[in-house]
């Protein structure tokens, strides 16, 4: 019982002994460097020290990014099954994750998707909960640790799990107040079926885009205006699977909202009595006072927003749970770049996957950074 | 006529205008716009923080209770069957176990090393600082998920796949470029006569940083130590590939596979009862260091 925590500890001061021994070499070697040169002693003792302290992030960054980065840089251009040698493939991974691949293909498509709808349904409910906090009221502060909390919890397996007691479509919490509400008020059932259809229509045809053949969306149309009774069917639907992640997303997006409150907090109160002298309507001031100026904020949320969908594997790994029927419609990169990986335990395969995602996110953030001038604005004009 | 009137008025008496008919004429409409504020910000915590309820009002159900056909709000007579059921599971207790274990001696290790790092960074002057501070930066654009595969066939190499080692130990070489960077944004703040006064007295760099810069960098410390704990509590990715041993599994990991998928009825009381015993040290951590955790976040984010 015991061992494999006195295994762990005893490697624990291995380890730092370790990096005290490196530390003190690569402080030395840098001192040797610097008297060379003809430093002072104030400065040959500035530059040990400098090295000594920084080196367990040096050393540890080539251990564990640069020589792994070089690595899997080889390994994604072979075929590499543990424990059998990687032998040389050239293309041949990328070519088949980018053109025969078709759970890649879904999970690329997944992963576009919740970027898509899930980043701006997040921007929009942390702008909106920032705003209602920024009117100065009673219990501001518990309310935005309310908002806050899903942060916390929510990527944790075990909060996950109470939401799919919840997602449960037959006598799930969601579904069931979604009933109750439709038979006591009309509108609420009218715009639950509403709200069913636009969702089904739009997810059979990313779901087309997936297989390549529309059938599914075919049978949706067909099926036309979701009679009365119709509730969301949730995790049970490779339909629903993504609108369900997006609602997870939207529930943790506080940090988001703190961001924005943080930039609301930085507008000058002048700003909006100028603007209201102006005869501006609220609509007014916030479209031309508020948004500009909480530009630099969407702009970080986005981007950091983005990276983190792009990276998405909890909420999917737990919400499917290796459920067949609805697995493709909710992998995400990272989920198929682990079972490819790890259950199927092809090396060289996983090492393409991710390097096309390390691409992808590199192209989007340098996109989001090339178009901030048209949009992001530091000063109001 | 009236335009000339009108261009002679001041700025102030436009102001002194608009203000006095705002006090006129809005204590109806503003009050009934606080209530409505209120209303939403009331629903709005209430559906946040719900999950949490649910959790555990079905944590204290039975197990007909919570697999009935139809949906049973409040238990008619709420049994703590499922935490005993759960404190009796040797595995759950050993996960918990695991947990603790690997997230104490991980955020131990990597709170002391970032801490070291980040003062190399903003208090001391040495040649070629800004290129290093440069590439760490340039390492956050990498995703982890990239390393995994690599740093996965390094640790089988090695032979660490199956123990705690590969998720503790990357930490003890300052692991987490975001979280330097935070601590060395407070750092630079220190003002910087305290450690020449103490370089002049003869105190070497370690003696400053511990006794100076530490103490003095407390809050950033404790923001620090919350991100950590609260990443490796929640950690699932880096547990899933590397402990691969039901002894091992730490706390995500066992309670996710309590979920059978092939079956249709789940034992969900006792799951949720292990959910709220996983997320309790979580809700703790958060209450006792909110205001650090809400500013680190206000911190990273507009000086980043």
């Amino acid at each position: 019982m015991w061992s494999s925590y006195v295994y762990t500890l005893t490697w624990s001061a291995i380890t730092v002994a370790f990096i005290v021994a490196s530390s003190v070499a690569v402080g030395t070697l840098a001192r040797l460097v610097v008297r060379a040169r003809g430093a002072d002693r104030r400065r040959q003792h500035d530059t040990f020290s400098g090295y000594a302290f920084a080196s367990p992030w040096i050393v540890g960054f080539i251990i564990f990014v640069l020589l792994p980065v070089l690595a899997s840089i080889y390994w994604s251009f072979t075929s590499y099954r543990l424990p059998n040698p990687p032998q040389w493939v050239g293309l041949q991974n990328y070519v088949r994750l980018l053109t025969e691949d078709r759970d890649f293909r879904a999970a690329l498509v997944n992963t576009f998707y919740l970027v898509a709808f899930g980043l701006p349904a997040q921007l929009g409910v942390a702008l909106g909960l920032a705003l209602l906090l920024n009117q100065r009221t009673k219990g501001e502060n518990f309310f935005r640790m309310a908002f806050y909390l899903p942060v916390i919890l929510g990527l944790n397996a075990a909060v996950l799990l109470a939401w799919v007691l919840m997602f449960n479509a037959n006598t799930g919490f969601v579904n069931t107040v979604l009933r109750s509400l439709g038979k006591s008020l009309p509108p609420v059932n009218w715009l639950t079926r509403a709200f069913i259809y636009i969702v089904e229509i739009t997810n059979a045809f990313f779901i087309g885009l997936q297989n390549g053949n529309y059938v599914l969306l075919q049978k949706v149309l067909s099926s036309g205006f979701p009679p009365p009774h119709r509730v969301p069917l949730w995790l049970q639907s490779p339909l629903w699977i993504k609108p369900s992640i997006i609602l997870l997303l939207v529930w943790s997006c506080g940090s988001m909202m703190l961001i924005y409150l943080a930039a609301l907090n930085g507008i000058p109160r002048e700003f909006y009595e100028a603007a209201a002298v102006d005869g501006a309507t609220r609509w007014q001031r916030f479209r031309y006072v508020t948004l500009p100026l909480l530009s630099p904020a969407t702009f970080y949320n986005l981007v950091v927003g983005m990276i983190a969908i792009l990276q998405l594997f909890e909420q999917p790994y737990v919400l499917l749970r290796d459920s067949p029927t609805v697995a493709r419609g909710g992998y995400t990169v990272v989920l198929y770049l682990w079972r490819a990986t790890f259950r199927f335990n092809e090396v060289g395969y996983g090492a393409a996957i991710s390097w096309v995602l390390t691409v992808i996110i590199l192209i989007m953030t340098v996109a989001q950074f090339k178009l901030q001038d048209r949009w992001v604005r530091y000063e109001l004009r | 006529m009236i335009e000339e009137s009108v261009r002679e008025l001041s700025e102030a008496d436009v102001l002194a205008l608009y203000t006095k008919r705002r006090r006129r004429s809005v204590t109806l409409r503003e009050r009934i716009e606080r209530l409505g504020l209120y209303v939403l910000l009331v629903t709005g915590s209430a559906i946040v923080l719900f999950p949490l309820v649910w959790m555990l009002l079905t944590s204290l159900k039975t197990f007909e209770e919570a697999n009935a056909p139809y949906l049973v709000w409040i238990p008619q007579d709420p049994q703590l069957t499922a935490y005993v059921e759960i404190i009796k599971d040797t595995d759950f207790l050993r996960s918990y176990a695991n947990t603790i274990f690997v997230t104490v001696l991980a955020v131990g290790g990597t709170l002391i090393s970032v801490a070291v790092v980040a003062y190399s960074f903003s208090r001391i002057q040495w040649p070629g600082r800004n290129v290093v501070f440069f590439l760490m930066l340039s390492t956050m654009m990498i995703p982890y998920q990239a390393l995994i595969v690599p740093q996965y066939v390094f640790f089988n190499k090695i032979g660490w796949i199956g123990t705690f080692n590969p998720i503790t130990i990357p930490g003890f070489f300052a692991g987490g470029a975001a979280m330097v960077f935070l601590l060395r944004q407070f750092m630079l703040q220190i003002p910087r006569e305290l450690d020449e006064a103490a370089l002049i007295d003869g105190a070497s760099h370690l003696q400053i940083w511990w006794h100076v810069i530490m103490p003095l960098s407390r809050p950033a410390l404790a923001t620090v130590a919350t991100f950590l704990f609260v990443a490796h509590w929640n950690s699932l990715l880096a547990p899933l590939v590397y402990l691969q041993t039901k002894s091992l599994y730490t706390l995500p990991v066992y309670v996710a596979s309590l979920v059978n998928p092939q079956q249709t009825v789940q034992p969900w009381p006792t799951i949720m009862a292990a959910s709220v015993l996983t997320t309790l040290p979580l809700l703790v951590a958060f209450v006792f260091a909110q205001r650090y955790l809400l500013g680190g976040i206000v911190l990273s984010g507009t000086k980043g």
